[in-house]
């Protein structure tokens, strides 16, 4: 089959829609679902950087929470429109990720985390102290999106279906680039950067490009967080988030697509219900994360190899 | 001005690294179809200048032009466009994919798309070049392999290769054959001077077996502490007491 539809993507996609057809299951589930797969698709879209480029992001909280912003910030002031509240913050995201990333990959090596780290720690102090938009308390209380007129986006079921076509348009978006020429370049440049120039590559506008994509999908993921939560506050966008989304790529295994989705499935899951429990939920991750570093080092993807599945490959 | 059938002229070039400098006043004009060689001792600035010209380093002073077109100082992705290859002294491939990956991409950067919004979503079919270039090189059965577990002579060649299937009209070639042993030697250059005539490619090579170099090389110059010393064909050059003199001083090789 194609490069995106296999047999694999459609049957995952129509368990997934069957999902809130399970008899006798809590609307809740519908919700936790929703911060999964959300979360999951923002780890494959770091993935491309992380997995295919080689570069590491600790800033992509700050697309997401841009993101949210956006989407918030036009909701609070009347605009219900989901299509409105995706274009808006498709122009703010897109605006910040092309001044990031033309910084961050201006330099090679450490710079790059460095300086996503710092640019998104400028936006989040930025929205904590600003009580334009709400300081820390960030925007609540927002009313319900619209699909269109008249039809909102109110119910578990409905947020539900929402997350999933994002999720599907997502995978999609990265499955195309890196069958492409460009996800071609992009392996060669995390596999050595200074040869690719020497095979006629503009590795910056390649890195740039890369970070746009992989910054829109994110900010695409904050833009429908408010839908579901009905706010936006400046935690979406602390620096430890990005770090949750580096370790959700790292369970799941790098340059995968899939496995990236399964780690910030796991991640998610794992949160809530240690957390119903006890407080100290990182250090469960913690002790899952160290594991799966020094016994699988492809992440939980790596494991089915182990269990006798065929090896997925990082570059089709 | 391009004079005639010069492909690429080094005039006057100096590069300093610092204090040091590795290179002094070099000219140099490489022919149309020819094979020209540089050689001279360990440090003698050879590989400086490769990377002068292939845009790795900024020329201190001085001019480099390819085909009548002031390159000195452009970047090497831009060179290499300009249809200038280089291989390097020490193997530099892409380690952790798969043959065949490395020499696809080294190929789809001479394709219609590169560099372009459609690149994102279309996939070039560059096959037909990638399988030419491993036959050519004995590498068709290793396509599967991942590069880092070739031996050290097929990996010498898988850096040809990727210079090769950028399409390059003059080929910079930084001792293709170091490390390998005498009888590998032997049939590594024989296979290049195969390939540059069957492409009608102009060669620009740096090694250091003195009898590859006699062998295969229309001219020669001598490069020794960074200026150069002689030049002239490999009849000249042996004969060329200021070589000798080099190369007996030079206390190697
Ligand atoms: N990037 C650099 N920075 C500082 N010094 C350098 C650099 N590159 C080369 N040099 C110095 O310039 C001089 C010439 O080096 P170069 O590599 O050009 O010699 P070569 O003729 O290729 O020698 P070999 O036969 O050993 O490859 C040497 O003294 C080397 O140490
Ligand atoms: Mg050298």
């Amino acid at each position: 089959m194609s490069r995106v539809l296999t047999w694999r993507a459609l049957l995952t996609l129509a368990a997934l829609a069957a999902l809130p057809a399970v008899p006798g299951l809590p609307r809740y589930y519908l919700l936790l679902a929703f911060d999964a797969l959300l979360f999951g698709a923002i780890a494959m879209s770091l993935d491309l950087l992380m997995g295919y480029t080689g570069l590491v992001s600790f800033g992509h909280a700050a697309f997401y929470g841009l993101g949210a912003y956006a989407t918030a910030i036009l909701m609070e002031r009347g605009v219900l429109s989901l299509w409105a509240c995706l274009g808006f913050s498709v122009l703010v995201v897109g605006a910040y990720a092309l001044v990031v990333s033309y910084f961050a990959t201006a330099r090679r090596g450490i710079y790059f985390a460095l300086l996503t780290l710092i640019f998104a720690e400028v936006v989040y102090t930025f929205f904590r102290y600003t009580q334009t938009f709400g300081g820390s308390d960030g925007i609540q209380g927002l009313p319900d999106a619209e699909l269109w007129r008249g039809v909102p986006i109110d119910t578990p079921e409905r947020k539900y279906y929402l997350v999933l076509a994002y999720l599907a348009l997502a995978y999609a978006t990265c499955r195309v680039v890196v069958t492409s020429h460009f996800g071609r370049v992009l392996v060669a440049i995390r596999e050595n950067e200074d040869r690719a120039r020497f095979l006629g590559y503009s590795v910056q506008r390649y890195k740039m490009a890369v970070c746009l994509i992989s910054a829109l999908l994110t900010g695409l993921a904050g833009a429908i967080y408010p839908i579901r939560s009905a706010f936006a506050t400046p935690d979406l966008m602390v620096w430890t988030e990005s770090g949750e989304f580096i370790i959700s790529v790292m369970i799941g295994g790098l340059g995968t697509l899939v496995g990236p989705i399964i780690g910030g499935v796991f991640f998610t899951i794992l949160r809530d219900k240690v957390s119903s429990y006890v407080d100290w939920y990182f250090i469960v991750i913690g002790v899952v994360l160290i594991v799966i570093v020094l016994f699988m080092p492809k992440g939980l993807l790596g494991f089915r190899r182990l269990l006798g599945f065929k090896q997925w490959r990082a570059t089709a | 001005m391009a004079r005639d059938g010069v492909v690429l002229e080094v005039a006057a070039v100096s590069k300093s690294f610092g204090a040091l400098a590795a290179l002094t006043d070099v000219s140099l004009a490489v022919r149309e179809g020819e094979v020209f060689s540089v050689i001279g001792p360990n440090g003698a600035g050879k590989s400086t200048l490769f990377n002068v010209v292939s845009g790795l380093h900024a020329p201190s002073r001085g001019r480099v032009s390819f085909r009548g077109r002031e390159i000195g100082g452009l970047a090497p992705e831009a060179i290499n466009r300009l249809g200038v290859a280089k291989t390097f002294q020490i193997t530099n491939v892409f380690p952790e994919i798969s043959v065949g990956e490395n020499v696809r991409v080294a190929a789809q950067s001479r394709s219609a798309d590169s560099g372009r919004l459609a690149s994102l979503w279309r996939r070039p079919d560059v096959e037909v070049r990638v399988d030419e270039l491993l036959d050519a090189f004995g590498l068709a059965a290793r396509r599967d392999a991942l590069a880092e577990n070739l031996s050290h002579g097929e990996q010498r060649y898988l850096e040809i290769c990727l210079a090769l299937a950028t399409e390059p009209s003059l080929l910079l070639l930084d001792e293709p054959t170091a490390g390998m042993t005498p009888g590998e030697t032997k049939g590594a250059t024989q296979l290049i001077r195969h390939v540059a005539r069957a492409r009608g490619l102009t060669l620009l090579l740096i090694e250091h077996d003195m009898s590859v170099v006699m062998g295969i090389s229309d001219r020669i110059a001598v490069l020794h502490f960074g200026e150069k010393i002689a030049e002239g064909t490999p009849e000249a050059i042996r004969n060329d007491p200021k070589v000798i003199e080099a190369y007996l001083g030079g206390g190697e090789d």
